[in-house]
C-alpha cells in the first residue's frame, strides 16, 4: 500500500479522521500563568491527566490512558537523561518538545501499520518571571507550537480552542486569586464540553458554575502548580484539600 | 609446594605465585576517610544532619566552601565523607534515580529502597575502595514517604556498602571520633539529652560539635558564626527538609552557649 503515494496519503487522512473520532468527547485541559506559578487544571479521576515531567516542567493531556502513559514516559525519560548527562538546568521544554516529543508523535502518526497515539497535549514550564513562562501545544500528529500569552488550552476543536483562550485571557487578565483562576478554568472546560466550538454568547456565571460542578460529578478536579518561588528543586505540586479552594 | 594463598583458590594469588602479574594489592581496607566531619543526630523535631565545609588533599586545604550535606530529594539527605569525586557522583545518581522513579511511577520510593540503593552504589564502588583511591563512607537520613507520620531515620554505611541504622546518631569522617565521643557522653550523662533539644539548641549543639572536632582535627573546617564561618546543616522534620541558614546559625550559636 505504501508503495503508492496516493494510497499512503489516503491512509494518513483516514488515520487523522480515526484519531479525531477517538478523541472526540475528551475533556479539555487548561494552563494558566499566575504570579505564584504555572497552574494546570483538568477534570478527571485521580492522577489521570496532569503529570510532572521534571523540575520546572509539567504536562496535561487528553486521550487514551495507555497512549497518555506512553508519551508521558517518553517525556520523563528524555528529561532525566538530559539532566543526568548534562545538568538539571539544561532541561528545557522547548528542546523536549521540538527534538523529542514532537518528532516521536509525528513518527507514530505516520507509521500507518502501527496503531496511532490517541493523545493531545498541553505542556508548561515555569520561569523565574511570569512573562517568561512557556506553554506548548502538541497535537496527535506531532505538530507543535509555543503558545503566546498567559493562557493555554488543549482541546480537539482548534477554533473552539482559540476562542476559549481568548475568553479565558479576558477573565484572568486582572489580578486573579488562585480560587478565581481555578473556577474560570473549570468553567472553560465545561463550556468546551457543552459547546466544542466555544459559544459566541457565554452563559452567565451562575450557569457556568452549576455546569462545571455537574460535569465534575464523581470525577474530581485535578489541579497542579509549578511554583515560581520555592527552595525546592522540584517545583511541581498537586493542589488538594485546603490548597484547593472550591 | 606452592606459596600459601590468602584465600584457597584465590586467582590473584595464583597469578602472583606464577609471576604472571605484578599486582600490588592492598592487604587491608583503608581504616578511615581522609578528611571531613559529618554527622546526624536525633532531636525533638526530627533529625539534624550537619557537616563542616573544608576539603583537603593531604595537608593542603583545597577550599572551605564545600557543601557536604546534599538534599537527594524532598525527604532524603546524604552527608558525604570520603573521596568527593565518588561521593558527588553517587549523590547525582541517587538524585536522578529517586526523582525518576517518583515521576514515572507516580509514587515515591520507600525509605528502605533508598537506603539499599546507596548500599548498592557503595558495593559497585568496591574496586575503587580496595585500591584506596575512591573510598566513600556516607551517612543517609530520610523520611519514609510511604509512612508520613514516622520520624526521620539515620543510617550509616561501611565502605563496602553494609548499612546500619542508629536510633540516636551517626558520624563519619576524620573528625567523627570526637563527635561520637561527645554525643555518647551527652546521651548517657547529658541533660537535656540530644533527643530532647529543640531546634535552636540542636543547631547550637551541631555547631559546638563541629567546632570541637575542628580543634582536634586539622582536616575539619572551623565553625564560628561570629566570624562568618558557617556549617552546612539540614533538619529533617515530619513536614520536610529545612536548610539552616547563616542567620539561624548565628542566633543559635551565641558564643557557644546553649
Amino acid at each position: 500500500m505504501t508503495e503508492e503515494p496516493y494510497r499512503w496519503m489516503e491512509a494518513i487522512e483516514n488515520r487523522r479522521d480515526y484519531v479525531r473520532d477517538q478523541l472526540r468527547g475528551g475533556l479539555a485541559v487548561v494552563g494558566l500563568s499566575l504570579d505564584e506559578g504555572v497552574m494546570l487544571v483538568a477534570i478527571g479521576p485521580g492522577k489521570s491527566k496532569i503529570y510532572e515531567v521534571f523540575d520546572r516542567q509539567a504536562m496535561a493531556g487528553l486521550g487514551h490512558p495507555a497512549d497518555i502513559e506512553k508519551v508521558r514516559q517518553s517525556a520523563i525519560d528524555a528529561a532525566h537523561v538530559e539532566s543526568f548527562t548534562r545538568d538539571p538546568e539544561d532541561v528545557a521544554l522547548r528542546r523536549l518538545v521540538s527534538y523529542g516529543m514532537g518528532p516521536m508523535m509525528k513518527t507514530a502518526f505516520e507509521q500507518v501499520f502501527q496503531p496511532p497515539l490517541l493523545t493531545e497535549w498541553l505542556l508548561a514550564e515555569v520561569s523565574d518571571k511570569r512573562s517568561d513562562d512557556i506553554f506548548y501545544r502538541l497535537h496527535f500528529d506531532g505538530v507543535f507550537q509555543p503558545v503566546q500569552g498567559a493562557v493555554a488550552v488543549a482541546t480537539l476543536d482548534s477554533d473552539g480552542e482559540s476562542r476559549a483562550v481568548h475568553w479565558l485571557k479576558d477573565q484572568v487578565r486582572k489580578k486573579t486569586t488562585r480560587e478565581d483562576a481555578i473556577r474560570r478554568a473549570l468553567e472553560c472546560i465545561w463550556l468546551l464540553c457543552e459547546f466544542p466550538a466555544f459559544p459566541g454568547d457565554v452563559p452567565p456565571e451562575e450557569e457556568r458554575d452549576a455546569g462545571w460542578r455537574k460535569l465534575v460529578g464523581e470525577r474530581g478536579v485535578e489541579v497542579a502548580l509549578l511554583e515560581r518561588e520555592t527552595e525546592r528543586m522540584a517545583r511541581y505540586r498537586t493542589l488538594s484539600g485546603d490548597d484547593l479552594p472550591l | 609446594m606452592s606459596t600459601p594463598s590468602r584465600i584457597a583458590g584465590d586467582f590473584l594469588s595464583l597469578l602472583e605465585s606464577r609471576q604472571m602479574a605484578s599486582l600490588n594489592l592492598p592487604r587491608e581496607l583503608p581504616s578511615q576517610t581522609e578528611a571531613t566531619t559529618v554527622f546526624a543526630f536525633r532531636f525533638a523535631d526530627g533529625v539534624l544532619v550537619a557537616g563542616d565545609r573544608r576539603a583537603t588533599a593531604g595537608n593542603i586545604i583545597v577550599t572551605d566552601s564545600v557543601e557536604k550535606i546534599i538534599e537527594i530529594d524532598s525527604t532524603a539527605v546524604l552527608a558525604i565523607a570520603g573521596v568527593p569525586a565518588m561521593a558527588f557522583e553517587m549523590a547525582r545518581v541517587l538524585q536522578t534515580s529517586f526523582e525518576y522513579y517518583r515521576r514515572s511511577q507516580l509514587q515515591p520510593l520507600s525509605l528502605a529502597a533508598k537506603v539499599r540503593a546507596l548500599a548498592k552504589l557503595l558495593r559497585d564502588n568496591l574496586s575503587m575502595t580496595l585500591q584506596g583511591v575512591g573510598i566513600v563512607a556516607p551517612i543517609f537520613a530520610g523520611l519514609d514517604p510511604t509512612r508520613p507520620d514516622e520520624a526521620a531515620k539515620i543510617y550509616f554505611y561501611d565502605p563496602l556498602g553494609a548499612q546500619f541504622q542508629h536510633l540516636e546518631f551517626a558520624a563519619s569522617g576524620s573528625g567523627s571520633s570526637t563527635v561520637k565521643s561527645v554525643l555518647t557522653h551527652q546521651l548517657r550523662f547529658g541533660s537535656p539529652k540530644p533527643a530532647e533539644l529543640d531546634r535552636k539548641a540542636a543547631v547550637a549543639l551541631a555547631l559546638e560539635l563541629l567546632a570541637t572536632a575542628s580543634s582536634l582535627d586539622s582536616a575539619t573546617g572551623g565553625v564560628d558564626p561570629q566570624r562568618g564561618l558557617f556549617a552546612d546543616i539540614r533538619v529533617l522534620a515530619v513536614d520536610g527538609i529545612v536548610r539552616i541558614g547563616e542567620d539561624e546559625q548565628s542566633n543559635a550559636f551565641k558564643g557557644g552557649k546553649r
